[in-house]
């Protein structure tokens, strides 16, 4: 009896009803609770399993492309991990004399190598317009950004950002302060908001992205947020220096 | 319900398209949200990574099956798939007693039933799933070669068997597992949406 339902099931799908076996199909369709039901998941399970085994190859091919994009744009925990190792007097030695010719070789090397993020990092001083509340914030993270001590400035800014909700001017320079204190996550987050939002930092905040990838040594990351600066913006000139290096 | 796709539809079309290019553009804008969310709730980076790429995936079999339109802006969308996503991955290795750092990311009531769609379409799919899973060894096998390959007369000569034979074998399977989905609680949880 029910291996009927089936049958009739599977032969809707592929139109091969007709004439009075289609109609009296559709009549139980409306008159029948159970037997539409159980119509409906079938359909359903068709649907389903039929794209799932005939895109298998898609999916894997998918899933090769964000495993290696996953790994290009998120720092993995891992390779962050490092372990002390106690050196004894005599290795120490030779390690000094080693890391001194290392030194010097870098030296020469240099100039030629990747660009580093400190040849780019220097900031326009924090000078926030005086507003009516918080004014001892404002100054003391003025102060303290200006001379480089960026946890009191992070502090400082926070407190602010409490208050004065959604100004972009304070989260950039919260965003610097992260960056500066390599904590990228929350770098990161912030300049992607302000890049993508429409306030008059949106360059800003992709320029100071592009100074995250670089600390980061994530070059090719990098030079994709450098080359979507648009001419007009006032970081372009940085930018395509920048570009030129990498 | 307008039908309309938004500019990010391109996130969507890059996924059934393998698009690496612009599905960088992913990783590069999207992602640095929804990692810094994981790592404040326990997790690191490596299960960030993992969420993103499970939540890639569903949407591009969602897409690839029902058509999916993205109708609202992919950030929010994607950031609380990829949230909720993290709390259930919470619950299941049992951390219960974590204090959930929540954020203020408002979100509209367009982007809740997008994010809701899509989670009751991976819930679907996985519930037919599990459900194939445990027809017998032959049954499985007819079905596979079946969604496989589209021509039951195939089907028939790849099997040894006659194409009638293939076909009723076929519905026979297709009722078993109707019958396993439509009596397992998980359909009912389903149906009350």
């Amino acid at each position: 009896m029910k291996e009927d339902h089936y049958i009739t099931f599977d032969n809707y799908l592929n139109n091969e009803l007709s004439g009075a076996e289609l109609a009296s199909f559709e009549e139980q369709l409306n008159s029948d609770a159970d037997f539409k039901q159980e119509f409906e998941i079938y359909k359903a399970i068709e649907s389903s399993l039929s794209s799932k085994f005939e895109n298998e190859e898609e999916e894997k091919a998918l899933r090769n492309t964000l495993s290696k994009l996953g790994s290009t744009y998120i720092k993995q925990e891992n390779s962050t991990k490092k372990k002390g190792k106690v050196i004894s007097f005599l290795n120490y030695k030779k390690l000094m004399v080693a890391a001194s010719i290392a030194l010097l070789i870098g030296f020469f090397l240099f100039n030629n190598g990747e660009p580093v993020y400190s040849d780019f990092s220097s900031h326009q001083a924090l000078e926030l317009v005086v507003r009516s509340e918080n004014n001892e914030a404002i100054v003391k993270a003025q102060e303290a950004f200006n001379s480089k001590n960026y946890e009191v400035a992070l502090e400082q800014l926070t407190i602010l950002s409490e208050t004065t909700k959604n100004d972009a001017e304070i989260e950039l320079y919260k965003g610097i302060c992260f960056l500066e204190l390599n904590n990228y996550v929350e770098a990161d987050v912030i300049f992607d908001e302000i890049s993508g939002g429409n306030s008059a930092f949106v360059n800003t905040a992709s320029w100071y992205k592009a100074l995250s990838m670089l600390k980061q040594q994530q070059f090719e990351a990098c030079k994709y947020v450098l080359q979507r600066i648009p001419e007009s913006a006032d970081e372009y000139n940085k930018a395509q220096k920048l570009l030129k290096k990498l | 319900m307008s039908q309309k796709p938004h500019a990010d539809h391109i996130y969507i079309e890059a996924l059934l398209k393998n698009n690496s290019k612009v599905l960088s553009e992913i990783y590069l804008k999207f992602s640095h949200k929804i990692i810094s969310y994981v790592k404040k709730n326990n997790g690191n980076s490596d299960d960030a990574q993992d969420i993103i790429q499970e939540t890639l995936v569903t949407i591009y079999h969602q897409a690839k099956e029902k058509n999916f339109i993205l109708t609202c802006p992919f950030d929010a969308y994607f950031y609380l798939l990829c949230k909720r996503r993290w709390l259930n991955e919470l619950k299941k290795r049992g951390n219960n007693r974590v204090t959930i750092f929540e954020d203020d990311t408002s979100i509209t009531e367009e982007q809740e039933q997008q994010v809701e769609e899509t989670e009751i379409f991976e819930k679907q799919s996985q519930l037919f799933e599990s459900k194939f899973k445990e027809l017998g060894e032959k049954c499985r096998e007819l079905l596979k070669t079946t969604f496989k390959i589209k021509s039951m007369e195939k089907v028939a000569e790849i099997l040894g068997v006659t194409y009638g034979y293939a076909r009723k074998k076929k519905s026979q399977c297709m009722g078993k597992l109707t019958q396993l989905v439509k009596n397992s609680n998980e359909y009912h949880q389903l149906k009350a949406y």
